[in-house]
């Protein structure tokens, strides 16, 4: 065997050590994999998705900016996402930066709920009810002009902050008013179609993946967790898609 | 077989349809072209030894550069990382010791280190590697020595087929690049890319044929 594909099997994603949560230091991360599958449509394979990530970034030798511990792929049998809660909420105990590689959106819906009352950055081209209803406020990167009336309505009325993709690919500088400490949620779904096609939602109007890099990498906002869902590595044969993921994660670490 | 099946058949590609010819052909001045099978000494990666070959058989287009010659291939041997770099070290010595200017095509970036000694050899100090993202580019005087590192891997991800990185240069960017090189270039090399040998790699075969053409013109102008 040579040694790249040994190093790939006994390395997880970018090069961290597999380990346990009880191996996890404060003030590093644990990198869970969630292989869920979406329920409907016909884009699928986001289950594909944490091992794609583990394995590009092992072909690209890309290393995180943050030390930490690839805690392997969750068992998705019995009750997955109560199990998925539980351990996220153990890392935040220990000051660990759950970093969740889904998977469909019930992954990023179980790690939300194991922080119900902090405020969440959400890059996605649809506004969820879900995260409109919280307690804090969603600061919302590259939404699309399909939202329906009342839920403009209620981001108005929170004065919630948000930025469409079209904004935000047009102007660069344009800041957004960030929490000093959130839950991020990067659905894949936000990277316009043309550019990476690896996504579960089809999204014609979205994001350059360079400006979901940059606005993410903008940001100086510290993680309570980290959650990157709708990615379907098998629609992008280019790899654009696992790439967007691997640099705006990374860009997301660099401030904690 | 008719006269034009004998043609085509008979006609052996080149880098940038340029003539075929060997060391005793070179004249001071002149570009010799040569490719570099070479991908698992420095940073390695497996195809990207296979670059000259596609960038001679995507050459067919355009005006060949009238003072360049296709030199052939360094002879190499990867699996003897000694043997192979004296032997590669030799060969460009032999190249520019005739006043050739030298391009080294494909594989990975141990070419790049071989020009280097070369070129120190011949030159008899070192030789500044200027790279194609800038770098030390600035106050060079005109006579200076330098060598072109070109990277392919430098290629924004919207210009190859399997991308490393998001950012990064255009091929217009890159020509600029090469076009703006201070110094001297005696000798360049243009490696870093694993050309996919299907239709999605013909994107990144025709930039990097379009950067062979100005790295070719950029070393005929030689002194900046």
């Amino acid at each position: 065997m040579i040694s790249a594909q040994k190093q790939m099997i006994t390395t997880g994603y970018a090069g961290l050590p597999f380990g346990k949560v009880s191996q996890c230091d404060a003030g590093s991360v644990g990198l869970l994999g969630v292989p869920s599958e979406v329920d409907s449509g016909p884009r699928y394979g986001a289950s594909l998705a944490p091992d794609a990530l583990r394995k590009m970034t092992g072909q690209l030798g890309t290393s995180l900016p943050v030390n930490g511990r690839d805690l392997g792929n969750l068992d998705l049998s019995g009750d997955w996402l109560g199990v998925l809660m539980q351990l996220v909420t153990q890392m935040a105990d220990r000051d660990v930066v759950p970093v969740v590689l889904g998977g469909a959106s019930d992954v990023a819906s179980a790690v939300l709920a194991a922080f119900p009352d902090r405020p969440v950055v959400a890059a996605m081209p649809l506004a969820r009810r879900d995260l409109i209803e919280r307690p804090s406020n969603t600061t919302w990167v590259g939404l699309n002009g399909e939202q329906p009336a009342d839920v403009w309505d209620q981001i108005s009325q929170r004065m919630m902050d948000w930025r469409t993709a079209r904004q935000l690919d047009e102007v660069q500088a344009n800041t957004l008013d960030v929490p000093e400490r959130a839950v991020l949620w990067i659905d894949l779904s936000v990277i316009d179609l043309g550019h990476a096609a690896g996504a579960v939602g089809l999204n014609p109007g979205g994001m350059k993946p360079e400006t979901l890099v940059s606005v993410i990498g903008a940001m100086s906002c510290s993680w309570h967790a980290i959650v990157i869902t709708g990615l379907a590595p098998a629609l992008d044969t280019r790899g654009m898609s696992e790439l967007a993921a691997i640099e705006t994660l990374n860009a997301a670490l660099r401030h904690g | 077989m008719g006269d034009a099946a004998q043609i085509q058949f008979d006609t052996i590609p080149s880098f940038l349809g340029v003539p075929v010819g060997d060391l005793e052909d070179l004249v001071p001045g002149q570009v010799a072209i040569a490719g570099y099978f070479c991908d698992n000494l420095s940073r390695p990666a497996a195809e990207q030894r296979y670059l000259a070959r596609q960038l001679r058989y995507a050459s067919g287009h355009g005006k060949a550069p009238a003072n360049a010659i296709d030199l052939g291939d360094v002879n190499v041997f990867p699996l003897e990382p000694d043997k192979h770099f004296s032997a590669v070290v030799s060969q460009c010595v032999a190249v520019l010791e005739t006043g050739a200017r030298l391009v080294l095509v494909g594989g990975d970036s141990s070419g790049l280190k071989a020009l280097g000694t070369a070129a120190r050899q011949v030159t008899g100090a070192d030789v500044p590697v200027i790279e194609v993202t800038g770098g030390i580019a600035g106050n060079l005087p005109n006579v200076q020595p330098v060598i072109l590192s070109v990277d392919l891997q430098e290629l924004a991800a919207n210009w190859v087929s399997h991308p490393h990185r998001l950012a990064g240069l255009s091929p217009a960017q890159m020509a600029a690049q090469i076009v703006a090189t201070p110094g001297n270039v005696i000798a360049a090399a243009i490696y870093g890319l694993a050309p996919a040998l299907d239709n999605r790699g013909s994107t990144e075969v025709r930039a990097a044929l379009a950067i062979l053409r100005e790295v070719s013109d950029r070393l005929e102008k030689g002194a900046g």
